[in-house]
């Protein structure tokens, strides 16, 4: 039959083909650009609900501009930078991970530390987002990532600096959100959960020698630790690496703690105010 | 079937053929997307329509498919519309998307377009096909819905998240059941909806 013929299943293989990979092509192209955008939203949305200033009906973009300021910071100095414009393409964690000017493999040196995130080159540069009244820091909103059990978890962690003392055990958690992963529906995933994300605000972050003390642990029961998620034990490592990670020596550590107000009058810190 | 009408396939799903309490096909998701109205529908809306197209799709070239690549050919055409329903998802309803997660991408495994693209597809003319595939894709809608609804009322006391009994939680005189909201409890759900189905029409039961 011609039909069920050799050329004829590769005809109609290698047809196909082409007709569906263009339809995929054309749709993927052609909604890149709103689904950037809605990414975009979505990524706003999420820092300001580790910040407490979510409001359903409010639209993200009117309240992230009326609320928060982005700045952008710089790794090998832990100091605000101006080098780039806050929403810079270099800003990406993404494209700094591709260029070696901007990005330094987490290799265990003084510089990186040990990767215990699993996050492989941590960009040099990066955006974190403040909220200020009448120029007092209230809130210090700064990105996370780090592995889970599937995939690279992305999230914010915002800090209360409302109360801030020199004393590192002032610092507080504000809130918690991720706003990608890939974790298993219904139990990593559940890192999602408004409930799980409930714990997280009040917690304390670091210890009187700003040793990051923060965690998810099993039956938690001190102020430094938040119940793990059940059945979700890779996952809840994960976060626990990434905080220890990012807040600590390394990550922005250094940063929130030039932000504190010091005790003995020092000058030492330009453009941290 | 000799020679269906349109009104037969569009029709016969819904009950006396239902893709769900009959035939027991797509039941992996209408577990897991039930837990509320809004997602029950857009998952409904979306296999209605990946499975019409697809199948209208399918038996447009069904002369020229040779019948050693036949399902390959089949999965290569669902898998096309799930993509496009799922990037149109993520451009004009992302939060939606957030929350089906994989279960859209999973609709590329649901029997139910599978077994009509074999099944009805691979038989008969384009129009009826694509008739077939809604009449199916309601009839999965149908079941869907009835979960969904009967989940998020019991078990948050709310429909399409806007409060219809007042919870305990929230200072209300409703006690949510959790269970409701748990996969499992969509199989007591359709357990039930099989033994009303059939006990009004005796002749869906299985014989001995």
């Amino acid at each position: 039959m011609q039909r069920d013929s050799i050329q004829n299943v590769f005809r109609v293989a290698v047809l196909l083909c082409l007709i569906c990979s263009v339809m995929v092509s054309v749709t993927a192209v052609g909604l890149r650009d709103t689904q950037q955008q809605k990414k975009e939203q979505f990524r706003q949305a999420n820092i300001l609900k580790a910040a407490g200033l979510w409001q359903p009906e409010a639209s993200a973009e009117d309240l992230f501009s009326k609320h928060i300021t982005p700045v952008v910071i710089d790794f090998e100095t832990d100091r605000v930078t101006d080098r780039f414009e806050p929403g810079a393409k270099e800003l990406d964690a993404r494209t700094a991970a591709r260029t070696a000017s901007l990005s330094r493999k987490v290799d265990g040196s003084d510089e990186t530390g040990f990767d215990v995130a699993s996050i492989n080159v941590r960009e040099t540069y990066t955006t974190v987002y403040e909220v200020r009244d009448n120029g007092q820091l209230k809130t210090l909103i700064l990105p996370i990532r780090g592995y889970g059990l599937w995939s690279t978890l992305w999230g914010f962690i915002a800090i209360d600096f409302t109360d801030a003392t020199s004393d590192a055990t002032s610092l507080k958690v504000k809130g918690l959100t991720f706003y990608q992963h890939a974790e298993t529906p219904g139990l990593g995933g559940e890192v999602d959960n408004e409930l799980w994300k409930g714990k997280w605000p009040g917690k304390q972050i670091y210890d009187s020698n700003w040793e990051v003390r923060l965690e998810v642990a099993k039956s938690a029961d001190s102020e430094y630790e938040v119940d793990a998620i059940s059945g979700a034990t890779l996952t809840s490592n994960g976060v626990s690496n990434m905080i220890q990670y990012w807040l600590g020596k390394n990550g922005f550590g250094p940063f929130i703690r030039s932000l504190v107000p010091q005790q003995l009058a020092s000058s030492q810190i330009p453009g941290a105010g | 079937m000799a020679d269906p009408t349109a009104q037969d396939v569009l029709l016969e799903p819904l009950v006396k053929n239902n893709p769900i309490t009959l035939q027991i096909l797509g039941l992996c998701s209408s577990l897991a997307v039930t837990t509320n109205m809004q997602t029950a529908i857009v998952m409904a809306i979306s296999v209605t329509l990946v499975t019409a197209c697809s199948s209208a799709a399918i038996a447009a070239i069904r002369n020229i498919i040779p019948s050693s690549i036949r399902i390959i050919v089949q999965m290569t055409v669902i898998a096309t519309m799930v993509i496009v329903v799922d990037q149109v998802l993520q451009a004009y309803a992302f939060a939606l998307s957030q929350k089906l997660s994989v279960f859209v991408g999973l609709i590329i495994t649901n029997c139910i377009v599978m077994g009509r693209a074999e099944a009805f597809a691979m038989k008969t003319g384009p129009w009826l096909s694509f008739l077939d595939g809604i009449g199916n894709g309601l009839g999965y809608s149908i079941v869907l819905i009835l979960v969904g609804f009967v989940r998020e009322l019991t078990g948050a006391g709310k429909l399409f998240g806007i409060t219809i009994l007042n919870p305990v939680t929230e200072g209300g005189w409703y006690t949510t059941n959790g269970l409701m909201l748990i996969s499992p409890s969509a199989f007591f759900l359709i357990g039930l909806l099989v033994w009303l189905v059939r006990t009004w029409k005796p002749e869906q039961m299985e014989s001995e």
